[in-house]
């Protein structure tokens, strides 16, 4: 009871923040794409952090989630539910498929191989004709109801909103679980010494592939997610551009830690938004000055930063 | 974790009570929101299209405003991201815009059309030429007065009636823009019986269109029609035409009418033919490069009097609507009839007909030549 | 007949420019492990710094000597950036990642910055050679084709040379091969890298003044020119000079043998654009290690 205290009380607090935006659509919209960020940036950090895979295909699986519910529930006409599970099915076949291929890959080899195949995503949605609607994406379509206990009701505005937010919680408590799993040691053990990992008994190659799948599923997730958060989805927002801002998310914020993606995806998301006014729009030179910096003088990100002020200034010594 | 919860949520807060007290202030301005784009990549055709809207503005106001206040012009950047730009519209609406002028990338203007709907704010794009923009969703707040694609190709389809093309060449290139383009043109072009016999990509960041014309050159078509929208990739499809000393006629879209074009493809595009809808001789356009060029110090084209005529059809509809609210705005809208255009053959008129949201008026596409690196003379106005 | 000898003509001069991001990597990653994709951004500062040179209105120079000077700016460029991204770093001796990232947030840099001196719009970069086609034997093609052929063949020979014939080439391997034993040996790694990085930084300048000969280039071109150069020298494999060059033929003769013949084979023109990606998956997949491999391996 205890150890689901304070996951409630997130849940109660996010939760609560959805209804006090609800008569500010600017800000209410803000939050739910941040939720989806920092859900995103919890996946990569998982996947770069914590297990040391440099892979570029975060985004198309986001948009292989939110393009396969989109498709299943008005193109094909199947029941939301089914058209989630079958989804997030696809999702899986898809990353076990590169992810098995990705074992044979190292580092940059990889990032190669995921842009490559992200990239193969774009053009297979650009010529989709009909059933991606190309360029132009997929629009007019709405949240379908549900049914519960006979009575149907549509999820919209807070609602909605709130579920974002679950989904953001789900995602986190996965990866905080499975980091202080024997897995989670299991993937560092890989990313900081692959061989010593095999030699103290680590499966590696399976090791590798499930975490591909499991993070690139659960970006699945959230581009399901994201798809009835505007209602249309479109091959732009899927693009490399986007990986780029999430792994610099991740580093600033403190690469391996999830406390480190939640501050960089809530800072690299938001400065935009507040640099505009002071700086104009060079948002980019900020973020690759603010990068090198990140590795030059705090490789351990603005967590480490935290850190350090913590163990000096006393709360670490209590 | 928690305290990431209760920052965020203070956060928030924060934003709200910032939010409330601006909305709290007197409204003495009419806010007009501006989405354009000012840090990606259709920043080379929005930001001109957004100078146009400045220049209207202020215009307005030196003459007085409308319904005696002034306009108020809120930019917003969107960095040709449409999520992003769906946010920055939520933003406007809550700053208290009264209408949203859409002047950057018609994905981006789609985006956008999800916050119009919703919070039923009149929405206005008068440069994006997207066939489905208004058919895609049913949104009865979204108007759109670009010169749609079906309306290029039938122009140019009309200009060409004599020669009876029946078997022609589709260029584009694999930019969003292009693929739209490209998609209206090949459908505009087997509806009037025209058979597109080779279709070919250039890739943007291609270093060579030679394999592409080499296939054109096989087919041997009558004409080759171009969709293309990136300069770089369009300037290799001109290179490589000349290299392998190809003659067969080139009919472009509008996109080409950017005169970048005439600097980046220099030599290249003598004796193409494009559509346009910009006429220098019409007097409008003479008073209104007038205007620019006292403005900004430099000579106008046809970009800048897109974004012209977008803020000077709202300031026309509000002052019909003569109140601030966004429903009577939107009818007043609707009911645009021949309102004389900038943009557009001579005396060209918008007007949305009952049921449509498109007031480009069809016969308004003019067709020109390219001569000497410079947008030759009209040769041609109207599908028929 | 005469289209596959044009074709080979433009695939050759596309892959001469791959192969030189390529090589530019290559010299980088031998010496250093450092995989620096701001390469394409430095492309972009030497097309930008020849755009200068040609045609500011204060000091235009002539061409050969704009050319020469965009390039030796673009080496200068490439000290600054080992200097502030890359050795602090290894002399703190942060993992291999550390530099490669840090180099990352140095390509946002360069591609703002030159967003900002430059503006959005593409540049023309003059060229003293018309686009008639002429013919070289059988083959045809572009005085600009035969143009980047010719020197790109002249940077190669002279990497080459440098790599087989100088001392300084030597210590460039003895480093790649084992920077310790490299280092115990007296050669001296800092140079070594400040070398790496300078050269690596004027030979992608170089690329970049060439790929701006094809088409006029604005401020995004990096990336894409990047992503192929990786591409080619992943094709042709790290070890050795050649392997850059031809990896970046392969990778151009598949971009442009499927832009034209993919259809024949039932691929929809649209659809030919993803070939070349797949093709890169599939030889990633096979052959990890690159076509060629270093000699020391091969022997």
């Amino acid at each position: 009871m205890t150890r689901a205290a304070p996951w409630l009380a997130a849940a109660a607090a996010m939760i609560a923040v959805a209804f006090l935006l609800k008569d500010f659509g600017y800000y209410s919209d803000q939050y739910r794409k941040l939720m989806l960020w920092v859900a995103l940036a919890l996946g990569f950090n998982f996947l770069f952090g914590i297990a040391g895979q440099v892979a570029f295909s975060h985004f198309a699986f986001y948009g292989i989630g939110a393009y396969a519910v989109v498709i299943l529930t008005f193109k094909a006409g199947l029941p939301l539910g089914v058209a989630v599970v079958l989804g997030l099915a696809l999702c899986a076949v898809l990353a076990i498929a590169v992810g098995i291929a990705a074992t044979r890959l190292e580092g940059f080899y990889l990032a190669l191989a995921t842009m490559a195949f992200a990239q193969l995503f774009l053009v297979v949605l650009t010529e989709g004709g009909a059933v991606t609607g190309g360029a132009g994406g997929i629009a007019n379509y709405r949240l379908p109801a549900l049914e519960l206990g006979g009575r149907r009701f549509t999820l919209t505005g807070p609602y909605y909103t709130s579920l974002i937010a679950l989904v953001l919680l789900a995602t986190f408590f996965v990866f905080w679980r499975l980091d202080r799993s024997y897995f989670g040691r299991a993937c560092r053990a890989i990313r900081d010494n692959p061989e010593a990992a095999a030699a103290m008994g680590v499966d590696v190659a399976r090791t590798k592939i499930v975490v591909f799948t499991v993070t690139s599923v659960l970006a699945g997730a959230a581009g399901m997610a994201y798809a009835f958060v505007d209602n249309i989805v479109n091959p732009p927002v899927f693009g490399l551009e986007n990986v780029f801002l999430l792994l610099f998310m991740v580093i600033i914020g403190g690469s391996g830690r999830h406390a480190g993606a939640v501050v960089g995806a809530i800072l690299l998301y938001m400065l935009p938004y507040v640099l505009t006014p002071l700086i104009g729009h060079h948002q980019a030179l900020v973020f690759g000055i603010v990068m090198v910096a990140a590795m030059l003088f705090r490789p351990d990100g603005l967590v480490g930063v935290y850190d350090r002020l913590r163990a000096r200034y006393g709360r670490g010594a209590a | 974790m928690t305290s990431v919860i209760s920052r965020r949520l203070f956060g928030a807060c924060a934003a709200a009570a910032v939010l409330a007290a601006g909305a709290a202030a007197a409204q003495d301005t009419i806010k007009i929101g501006v989405i354009t784009d000012k840090t990606g990549t259709a920043k080379f055709y929005a930001e001109p299209v957004t100078e146009g809207s400045m220049l209207a503005a202020k215009i307005i106001n030196a003459a007085g405003g409308v319904l005696g206040k002034k306009i108020e012009l809120l930019i917003e950047d969107d960095q040709n991201k449409p999520d992003v730009s769906a946010t920055v519209a939520r933003k406007l609406v809550d700053a208290g815009v009264v209408f949203i002028l859409s002047n950057t990338s018609t994905t981006a203007t789609q985006q956008q059309q999800t916050v119009s709907l919703e919070t039923k704010t009149p929405q206005l794009t008068p440069s994006n030429s997207g066939e489905t923009l208004t058919t895609q969703i049913d949104n009865p707040y979204f108007f759109q007065t670009g010169p749609l694609f079906s309306y290029q190709i039938n122009t140019l389809l009309a200009y060409t009636r004599a020669k009876q093309f029946k078997r022609v060449a589709l260029m584009t290139d694999n930019s969003e823009l292009g693929q739209l383009v490209a998609r209206s043109f090949k459908a505009g072009l087997e509806k009037a019986g025209v058979q597109v016999i080779v279709e070919e990509v250039v890739q943007r960041g291609a270093t060579s269109a030679v394999p592409q014309m080499q296939k054109v050159r096989a087919a041997n078509p009558e004409a080759i029609f171009q969709a293309g929208v990136l300069g770089p990739e369009m300037v290799l499809f001109f290179r490589a035409y000349h290299q392998l000393g190809m003659k067969t006629p080139i009919l472009g879209s509008y996109n080409l009418s950017i005169p970048l074009y005439l600097t980046m493809a220099k030599d290249l595009m003598d004796g193409i033919v494009i559509v346009d809808a910009y006429d220098r001789e019409k007097p409008e356009v003479k008073a209104f490069e007038e205007q620019f060029q006292k403005e900004y110090g430099r000579p106008a084209f046809n970009l800048n009097a897109y974004g012209y005529d977008g803020v000077r059809l709202i300031a026309d509809a509000i002052k019909r609507a003569g109140s601030l609210d966004k429903e009577k705005i939107r009818a007043a809208m609707q009911a645009t009839k021949d309102f004389p255009a900038t943009i557009g053959a001579k005396g060209m008129k918008y007007t949305f007909p009952p049921g449509k949201r498109t007031g480009f008026d069809p016969e308004g596409v003019v067709v020109r030549l390219i001569e000497n690196n410079a947008h030759g003379r009209v040769v041609h106005a109207g599908q028929k | 007949m005469s289209d596959i000898l044009e074709l080979l003509v433009s695939a050759a001069s596309s892959g001469c420019i791959y192969g030189l991001v390529a090589l530019s990597y290559l010299v980088m990653i031998r010496p250093t492990g450092i995989i620096n994709f701001a390469v394409g951004e430095w492309a972009a500062v030497g097309l930008f710094a020849a755009f200068f040179l040609l045609t500011n209105r204060w000091l235009p120079l002539p061409y050969a000597l704009a050319l020469i000077a965009a390039v030796a700016f673009t080496g200068l460029i490439g000290w600054g950036t080992q200097r502030i991204a890359v050795r602090p770093l290894v002399e703190k001796g942060a993992p291999i990642l550390g530099p490669i990232l840090a180099l990352l947030g140095m390509l946002a840099i360069f591609r703002e910055s030159i967003s900002l001196i430059f503006g959005p719009d593409p540049h023309n970069l003059p060229a003293p050679f018309g686009l008639r086609q002429v013919s070289l034997g059988p083959f045809a093609g572009t005085p600009r084709d035969f143009f980047i052929i010719g020197c790109t063949a002249a940077v190669f020979v002279g990497v080459w040379l440098f790599f087989e014939r100088t001392v300084w080439g030597k210590a460039f391997e003895a480093v790649a091969l084992n920077r310790k034993a490299a280092a115990l040996m007296g050669i001296n790694l800092r140079r070594v890298t400040v070398a790496a990085f300078v050269g690596g930084a004027a030979i992608a300048g170089f690329a970049g003044v060439l790929y701006s000969l094809t088409a006029p280039r604005d401020f995004l071109m990096g990336l894409p020119l990047a992503v192929q150069g990786f591409s080619a020298l992943v094709v042709g494999g790290v070890g050795r000079v050649e392997g850059a060059i031809l990896g970046g033929m392969i990778l151009a003769l598949a971009e442009q043998l499927t832009a034209r013949y993919a259809d024949q084979i039932g691929i929809p023109s649209g659809m030919s654009l993803g070939v070349p990606f797949l093709l890169m998956i599939v030889f990633l997949l096979a052959r990890p290690t690159g076509l060629l491999r270093p000699k020391e391996a091969a022997a």
